[in-house]
């Protein structure tokens, strides 16, 4: 019997989750926002991360009768992608619903007009969002629900006229959080095969020979090996689903870490501090780090470890956002672009402006005042960029510098922006050193977390003994 | 020289700009409050959203601006405000808009989008001595925004809702963008809105007063600017200044305390426009 370990580290802002095998091998990994259902959030991600569990058991067992063709990764992903689509379709009726509701409910005197205009941008939306979905691999770019759909309905809002601006807008921010909080299980078996047949017409649809696209030849040589085989890809899969569906994963046990624990319906000894998560994920994954820096939604932690990955001191700044990945969030909505968005568009400033605000309102403000006088967008989000990282060397500094290997974790590790000034500073100050950055940056604290489960170490210290007064026993 | 003109006093502030339209009473009559409009900046260029304040007021009243507005005047942001005849500073005009509300006043506390500025205010509306909120938005108007925009409420809905709280949760964290997840928390607690709302303004309430008290601001204290209209932090600064030991103040609201701005530049738009006037006829004598 296989057993399997959780790890939940529930940030600020996105809450993730690792599952582990008992050679503390990854098996499956998920990711959500963190909404204001705490619990929701740690279910979501769970079951997330059961998914993808299942996906890479699925994936196992057709490389065991198909061998591992290349074809096969490409499909896989597409299936995956597909699959997000599915879950996605079913949130968006229960947030129609609401919606729809939403509108009925308000006190406006133009309340049927308002509706009306709901119903032309759901209408408008949701074949959007199919084809983006399906042919642009949007369930691959680490967009959560919320803000594909804002940015959807805040792009069709503004296409209406401005007296339904308002309430429109109120109706969506009235609306995304009780459907957020909602906890939708999904069939998995059933999504699967919806996502297979949806697969299907992709595949056949596909043209044979590169039309006037700019894509890569490689990409569409990937692409016709995939269509030649998906029918068989397909037929096996459907071979093996029954099976993988219904498999037990248990789990063994289950860690909880990161901003939000201490609200975790876990047990007490189940709950870890974020800090030692981190360094211990980082560790496991980099044996030689020493120094670990990671930036995430809320705060930033610049930690020194030893030879084991446990922790000999750190410092994390003082409950202000300036430095963080919220500074960035916050930001992004001033400017109305996607968190992804941003790092590419930073890479290609020819200067770093000057942004003199510490804090992240004032710095939103001061921004649109340099955009309306002209200043070139890019270069303002380098020069936020720069800022964020020159905080994080000071709290660097102060924790005891950078030693020999460099490891940088988070959510903000994603960001390539971010990365080469992290890189730029990090060799200025401390000369160059071994610097870590992995892919799975983002999932260190869920990592660390489920390492810990696996270990089963009792985070309560012995409970201090009342001293009594006892009587010798004979 | 004609006794009653109008004037047009635009305030672009950092979400929303605020236009009124005054009738201004040279003899030293009343002045009065004809029409105001507030725009939301949103995303918009700021340049825009002036146009269209200006411009709807100005339908509304039929009137024209090169033949009825003797002078346009611009505060806050002025160099957005292309057609204006002169700019006054933002203090300035908040210290004429708070004498506007309540002549008897002696400081005028302007409660904006981004900073709290406290005003001590003589007996013609001239500033004696100010303070203001240092380089942090943690007392700020769009801190509420943003909370609001969270919790699903319309900002004009958020005074009524904060004062129906019985048990208020002030937050913990000082921090504008953090205290949203401050508000995250409060919701998974289970803590109603109400109270969220409510420990917000307390809080916000609590660094107003400390800016005041610091001032040695001296009583009646006009509660001006955008949060000025929101009765859930008239209610939380009178409870908080009541608390306080020290030193007691009396407050005076007013519902068009965000134009507090606007109308203090269109005063001010009218008297230099006499003054100009007295100017050329000297010269012409």
């Amino acid at each position: 019997m296989k057993k399997y370990y959780l790890g939940i580290d529930l940030g600020s802002t996105t809450s993730k989750s690792v599952i582990i095998n008992e050679k503390d091998e990854i098996v499956g990994r998920g990711i959500t926002n963190t909404r204001a259902n705490y619990k929701i959030a740690a279910d979501i991600a769970r079951e997330e991360a059961i998914y993808d569990a299942r996906f890479t058991l699925l994936e196992e067992k057709i490389g065991e009768s198909q061998g591992k063709r290349p074809e096969l990764k490409k499909y896989m992903e597409d299936l995956k992608n597909v699959f997000k689509y599915g879950q996605f379709k079913r949130r968006m009726d229960s947030l129609e619903k609401m919606l729809i509701q939403t509108v009925e409910n308000f006190s406006h005197p133009n309340k049927a007009d308002i509706l009306e205009k709901l119903k032309i941008i759901i209408e408008k939306i949701r074949p959007q969002i199919h084809h983006e979905f399906i042919y642009e691999m949007l369930g691959t770019k680490n967009q959560f629900f919320r803000d594909i759909v804002s940015e959807k309905y805040n792009g069709e809002v503004s296409n209406i006229g401005s007296e339904f601006y308002e309430p429109l807008i109120l109706a969506f921010d009235k609306s995304i959080t009780p459907t957020e909080n909602e906890m939708v299980s999904y069939n998995f078996k059933e999504l699967v095969i919806e996502s297979i047949k949806i697969l299907d017409e992709k595949y056949q649809g596909l043209a044979d020979t590169q039309g006037n696209n700019n894509k890569e030849d490689w990409y569409y040589a990937e692409l016709n090996t995939t269509k030649d085989n998906y029918e068989t890809l397909a037929y096996t899969l459907r071979q093996h689903i029954e099976a993988i569906a219904d498999e037990e994963i248990p789990i063994a046990n289950m860690v909880g870490t990161g901003y939000g624990r201490a609200l975790l319906p876990f047990p007490e000894d189940c709950i870890k501090s974020e800090i030692l998560c981190h360094a211990f994920g980082a560790h496991a994954v980099f044996p030689n780090t020493r120094t670990v820096l990671d930036i995430g939604g809320q705060d930033t932690k610049a930690i020194q470890v030893d030879s084991y990955g446990l922790v000999t001191s750190f410092h994390m700044n003082d409950r202000c956002a300036a430095g963080c990945g919220r500074y960035l969030g916050y930001i992004a909505d001033e400017f109305g672009l996607s968190l992804n968005e941003l790092g590419p568009e930073a890479l290609s400033a020819t200067r770093e402006t000057t942004i003199c605000s510490t804090c992240t309102v004032f710095a939103g403000s001061e921004v649109k005042e340099l955009l309306n006088n002209g200043e070139e967008r890019p270069n303002i989000l380098a020069g936020l960029h720069k800022a964020i990282v020159q905080r994080a060397m000071s709290l660097i500094a102060r924790s005891g510098g950078v030693k020999n290997e460099f490891t940088f974790t988070g959510g903000v590790a994603r960001n390539q922006a971010i990365l080469k000034y992290v890189k730029d500073m990090v060799a200025n100050t401390y000369g160059n050193l071994t610097m870590n950055i992995h892919t799975d940056s983002i999932f260190m604290g869920a990592l660390g977390a489920a390492m810990f489960a696996r270990r089963n170490i009792q985070v309560n210290l012995p409970k201090a003994q009342k001293s009594e007064v006892r009587e010798p026993v004979e | 020289m004609e006794k009653l003109i109008y004037t047009v006093g635009v305030d672009v502030g950092g979400s929303y700009v605020k236009a009124v339209l005054m009738q201004y009473d040279h003899t030293g009559g009343d002045h009065k409050l004809i029409d105001k409009q507030t725009e939301k900046i949103r995303k918009r260029n700021p340049k825009d959203v002036v146009v269209d304040a200006v411009d709807i007021i100005l339908k509304r009243n039929n009137l024209s601006y090169d033949k009825d507005i003797a002078y346009l005047a611009s505060t806050g942001e002025g160099e957005m405000v292309e057609k204006k005849k002169g700019h006054f500073y933002s203090m300035t005009s908040h210290a004429r808009g708070g004498k506007y509300f309540a002549p008897e006043a002696k400081t005028v506390v302007d409660m904006g989008g981004l900073y709290v500025r406290a005003i001590k205010v003589d007996s013609k509306g001239k500033v004696l001595d100010y303070k203001m909120t240092g380089q942090c938005a943690s007392g700020s108007g769009q801190f509420i925004e943003n909370i609001s925009r969270y919790l699903g409420l319309a900002i004009e809905e958020v005074g009524e809702i904060s004062i129906k709280a019985d048990n208020p949760d002030v937050p913990s964290g000082i921090c504008a963008v953090l205290a949203e997840t401050d508000v995250i928390n409060s919701v998974s607690k289970g803590i109603s809105t109400p109270n969220i709302v409510k420990g917000i303004n307390l809080s916000i309430a609590s660094r107003v007063v400390k800016l005041l008290s610091s001032l040695r601001a001296e009583s009646p204290i006009v509660l001006a600017g955008g949060m000025g209209m929101n009765i859930g932090m008239i209610q939380a600064i009178e409870e908080i200044s009541a608390e306080n030991k020290k030193s007691t103040f009396t407050f005076i609201s007013n519902p068009n305390a965000i134009y507090s701005g606007a109308i203090g530049a269109a005063l001010w738009g009218g008297f230099r426009y006499y003054k100009l006037k007295e100017k050329q006829t000297t010269l012409v004598v």
